[in-house]
């Protein structure tokens, strides 16, 4: 892409409904199997009101939005922050900010503040990215 | 320590998974690893064996927090590739240690025994290729509904 200048944004993607049959699909390929995902009664017993969504779903999520724009052999970091469980029906988007362009290993590469939201603003993740830049 | 191959059909598959389904990654018989695909290493060994250290059920002991790994959260994961990402057809070595163990408390005032743990990648030449950097927690169950950690 062009104009990666600091406060640049790439365009957002909104990823959703979230639905069981995205988790699940999740769960088999990432060989996270933990109940309270897919489990209500089991998420129930451990105080949530109903199955919780996969941190790294949002996280794949987001990285996939990444590396649309930056190419799929470019990442170098990505680092992502839970602060928000998602439940089934919750609508999510992604959005990337230019932080800095910089050079390390003789590279050059761009960090972008990345971000996945519900809705109603809230966060959910947000994270940091490095990937080369040509 | 493991072996875990980087296969064309696992990568494919979590591609799919995660609305990534781009030629690079669905056509490329040396695909690149998505950002988060080492994720996928737990099919080749059983990773958070530190969660289970005597240093972590110390602290939890001390902190009043079961060590229960169906409660654990995932609070931060963060991967770092020197270099290009790994491709299919690859094999790694994978290597876990524990990094540090602190205890915080939940915005509610639950305590929360808070682990610090790394995979890290090498290659067949011993060359390190990633490393995940996982923040994981133990936390106090709550006494109603939870809606953050």
């Amino acid at each position: 892409m062009t104009g990666l200048v600091p406060g640049a944004r790439l365009p957002e993607r909104t990823f959703g409904p979230v639905t069981l049959t995205d988790i699940v699909r999740y769960q088999g390929a990432s060989g996270d199997l933990n109940p309270i995902h897919h489990d209500d009664e089991f998420a129930r017993a451990a105080g949530f009101p109903a199955a919780i969504s996969v941190g790294m779903l949002g996280a794949g999520w987001l990285a996939a939005y990444c590396t649309e724009h930056l190419g799929e052999a470019a990442v170098r970091r990505f680092r992502t922050r839970f602060s928000l469980v998602v439940y089934r029906g919750d609508r999510l988007t992604a959005s990337a900010e230019v932080v800095r362009l910089f050079e390390q290993d003789r590279e050059p590469r761009v960090e972008l503040a990345v971000r996945l939201r519900k809705d109603d603003g809230s966060v959910v993740i947000d994270g940091t990215a490095e990937f080369a830049v040509p | 320590m493991a072996l875990m191959p980087i296969e064309r059909g696992k990568i494919r598959e979590y591609a799919a998974a995660t609305a990534a389904a781009r030629p690079a990654y669905l056509d490329d018989p040396q695909a690149p690893v998505p950002p988060t695909f080492l994720a996928t290493v737990v099919f080749w060994t059983p990773i958070g064996e530190t969660l289970r250290s005597p240093e972590v059920l110390r602290a939890c002991a001390e902190a009043g927090v079961a060590p229960d790994l169906g409660r654990l959260l995932s609070l931060e994961q963060e991967y770092v590739f020197h270099g290009p990402p790994p491709h299919a057809g690859e094999t790694l070595r994978t290597a876990e240690r524990l990094g540090d163990i602190t205890v915080k408390r939940t915005r509610d005032g639950r305590a929360m025994v808070v682990i610090r743990f790394t995979v890290a990648f090498s290659d067949e030449r011993g060359d390190p290729r990633a490393e995940c950097n996982y923040t994981s927690a133990y936390v106090q169950r709550p006494a109603g509904a939870g809606e953050r950690p």
